[in-house]
């Protein structure tokens, strides 16, 4: 998704670029134009210096506009959840990859169950227990091959 | 349309050198002298000592079960209840239990009390001595120089704030004075500072009024000058009178009808 | 920087911390050494983050599980750096350290009196007096641990973690009622907090399983969980607990009619046999959806630990014998 919504913001911005060139353009050649005029014949009326634009320079930068508007509506990250329990939900049935962003890194304020330090409890911890466990564990064989990637 | 003449003001180039950048340094320096005094002169936050922690965690306790009384079943709120009103109206978790009654000291005199006013007082003396020295050393050295002309126009409005100390009626109001552009520093500096001292600094003197302004709200609860012994009598009587609803009636009805296979 | 290392790596698989402290030297080389928070130096430099300091800890914690004294001892090192010996959470993380390292009995009693006399002089230091009582625990002195925990909860009652702690070391004795109110407790500071819901449950239904009285505390059990789902969409713990219950629940009041007209310990008049039908039936129907897309490895249905999983299964399956039979 995010490739074709780049694609579409970068064309919407080349139009809008065009658009903002084409007015430039005009406006310099029409002042050129109606000074040289407004010489010749010494009495051109001052209004014609803002004469509007062309009707197709404004319809393309509202073009413009809307594409790159729905280019970066597009391009929006997924909404986060906003109940509780679709939230808390989500995080216990897809882990770290429900919140991985657009490069595969995970966000950097997930924290997983916020409740999970409830039952871990850190400033409990046993440090000598979990040294126990984890000398069973290499003694058991674990490798780092079976191990899941978080 | 007419065009406006562009006005022109033949200025001496050595005013850039000499006036616009020395007060942009200066203004970057002192705000990070002001940054490097305030972390000098911050005092560490009291400890706290263990009886009025437990003062005000007890507090809280009845706040937390005030709120969130419906998470457990109706007799383990009423036991709750009845230990926390009791205790709060006999006084078992103040810090001195037999000081209940007498009036809350006078914040004037109570050492804990004079401390912090104290840390305010250091930080608005660091805000105000360098602001005042170098408003004054502006006014002395660089009033009425006009140093620099905006690139944009401007409407007439702008001219009292971008040529204070200039009093002359027709001049341009894209010319800017010397004192304006202090003006300026002070406001603009925020993110330069940012850059070089990090977010939290000291430096910006914005963030310190605002601070003033508005201070939290957790300090105003155990401040000084309120009595412990009144919060516990108020939260008692609000225990007392709480209804309570039980979140788990009905939970199953509730789940049948919400979770569909 | 691994995500992993900004949160606390008590409950991380064995492999996982193994991972993490295997990173240490690497991670040791690259992050600034020392940031004071004066020096002229800081202009230039990076300016500190909390993360960086949370990471050392982590850090420290990893390396000290998987037997890396040595980038422990660096992490520690820096952490006192910059943070001064003086810090209360730094003195327990140093006990911690010395923990970690001793050798026999002895040494931990070393260690336990220097615990005491950092309480002595400062009552109010939160993080070690919680250090002497992991430490108590450890060393199997469960009743002075309680009795340690019960003091630290009086100074301080709105210590989710502390009650959390209590409750377990209740259960360990047995003590069902005690853990009970102590969770109840966690409860009122967290009362969203599902899996502390599912906690309560179990307890419960520990409690319902140990005494005689089964009918008194299953209902309420059967109610935690149902709340635990509630606020949780797909908890694979909470429909556990539900099956369990239910089907439980089922069997009991099928036997004694009579108990069903007495109201329960909590007030609440007993669950309508058809809901529990029901809800038995809601559970098995999803754990059995979670197990299928979880072993199938669906997107989005990854994040369920593997033993739950495996445990989930064994359920089902010791459910769906007797009707194949």
């Amino acid at each position: 998704m995010t490739w074709l919504s780049k694609s579409i913001t970068s064309l919407g911005f080349l139009f809008l670029a065009h658009a903002c060139y084409s007015a430039h353009e005009h406006s310099a050649l029409h002042s050129t134009s109606t000074a040289t005029l407004s010489s010749l014949t010494s009495h051109g009326p001052a209004a014609s210096a803002v004469a509007s634009l062309p009707i197709d320079i404004s319809i393309e930068t509202v073009v413009a506009i809307f594409t790159i508007c729905l280019a970066l509506v597009l391009g929006t990250p997924e909404l986060r959840p906003i109940q509780w329990r679709v939230w808390a939900g989500k995080i216990e049935r897809e882990g770290e990859k429900g919140f991985m962003n657009g490069d595969g890194e995970v966000e950097k304020d997930y924290v997983g169950n916020p409740f999970k330090v409830l039952e871990s409890r850190p400033g409990f911890v046993d440090i000598r227990k979990q040294r126990k466990e984890f000398a069973e564990w290499v003694r058991e064989g674990g490798d780092l091959a079976t191990a899941p990637k978080s | 349309m007419a065009q406006v003449p562009v006005q022109t003001i033949h200025r001496d180039p050595q005013l850039f050198y000499w006036i616009l950048i020395p007060i942009t340094v200066v203004m970057i320096l002192t705000g990070v002298l002001r940054h490097y005094a305030t972390v000098l002169m911050a005092t560490a936050p009291k400890k706290q000592e263990l009886p009025s922690i437990r003062e005000q965690r007890s507090l809280l306790r009845g706040i937390n079960l005030r709120g969130n009384a419906n998470a457990i079943s109706g007799p383990s709120f009423q036991a709750r209840k009845d230990y926390l009103v009791t205790s709060y109206e006999s006084g078992a978790f103040l810090k001195e239990p037999d000081k209940k009654g007498q009036a809350a000291p006078n914040p004037m005199t109570d050492p804990a009390a004079m401390e912090g006013m104290m840390g305010m007082m250091k930080g608005n003396m660091a805000m105000m001595v360098p602001q005042t020295l170098i408003m004054g050393w502006i006014n002395a050295f660089f009033s009425g120089f006009v140093i620099i002309r905006l690139p944009f126009p401007l409407t007439i409005k702008f001219k009292s704030m971008l040529q204070a100390g200039v009093g002359t009626k027709d001049m341009d109001p894209q010319w800017m004075s010397s004192i304006s552009w202090y003006v300026l520093c002070i406001f603009g500096l925020q993110s330069v500072f940012n850059y070089l001292l990090g977010s939290d600094n000291a430096a910006s003197q914005v963030q310190q009024q605002m601070g003033q302004m508005a201070p939290g709200a957790g300090a105003q609860m155990f401040g000084p000058g309120v009595d412990p012994d009144k919060q516990f009598q108020g939260e008692a009587e609000n225990l007392a009178v709480l209804a309570h609803h039980y979140t788990l009636e009905g939970v199953e009805g509730r789940l049948l009808q919400t979770v569909k296979v | 920087m691994a995500s992993s290392l900004l949160h606390p790596p008590a409950h991380l698989a064995p492999s996982v911390a193994l991972r993490l402290s295997q990173q240490a030297p690497y991670l040791l080389r690259t992050t600034p050494s020392a940031i004071s928070p004066y020096s002229i130096s800081s202009l230039w430099s990076s300016a500190e983050s909390p993360e960086l300091w949370t990471t050392y800890e982590n850090l420290m914690l990893s390396c000290l599980r998987t037997g890396d004294e040595q980038s422990a001892h660096t992490c520690l090192e820096r952490l006192t750096e910059r943070f001064g010996a003086e810090n209360e959470r730094l003195m327990a993380l140093r006990g911690l350290f010395q923990e970690a390292i001793a050798k026999d009995d002895d040494a931990l009693k070393k260690v336990l009196k220097e615990y005491e006399n950092i309480l002595v002089k400062d009552p109010a230091n939160m993080p070690v007096s919680k250090r002497r009582i992991a430490l108590l625990r450890s060393l199997n002195r469960t009743s002075e641990a309680i009795t340690a925990l019960n003091k630290f909860l009086d100074a301080s009652p709105t210590d989710a973690e502390a009650w959390s702690e209590l409750a377990d070391l209740y259960v360990t004795n047995g003590m069902f009622p005690q853990a009970i109110f102590a969770l109840e407790e966690v409860l009122l500071v967290t009362p969203n907090a599902w899996n502390i819901h599912a906690r309560l449950g179990e307890v419960l239904y520990m409690a319902a399983s140990s005494e005689t009285g089964t009918d008194k505390h299953l209902p309420e059990s059967m109610r935690r969980f149902c709340r635990s789902i509630e606020l949780c969409d797909d908890y694979l713990r909470g429909y556990y607990g539900l099956k369990l219950t239910t089907s439980k629940l089922l069997t009991t009041l099928s036997q004694s009619q009579v108990s069903r007209q007495s109201k329960g310990d909590t007030g609440l008049p007993p669950p309508d046999i058809k809901d529990i039908e029901r809800l038995n039936e809601l559970a098995t129907a999803k754990l059995s959806e979670i197990v299928r897309r979880n072993t199938s490895g669906e997107a989005g249905w990854e994040g369920y630990e593997k033993p739950e999983i495996i445990a989930a299964q064994e359920l089902l399956n010791r459910d769906a014998a007797p009707i194949t039979r």
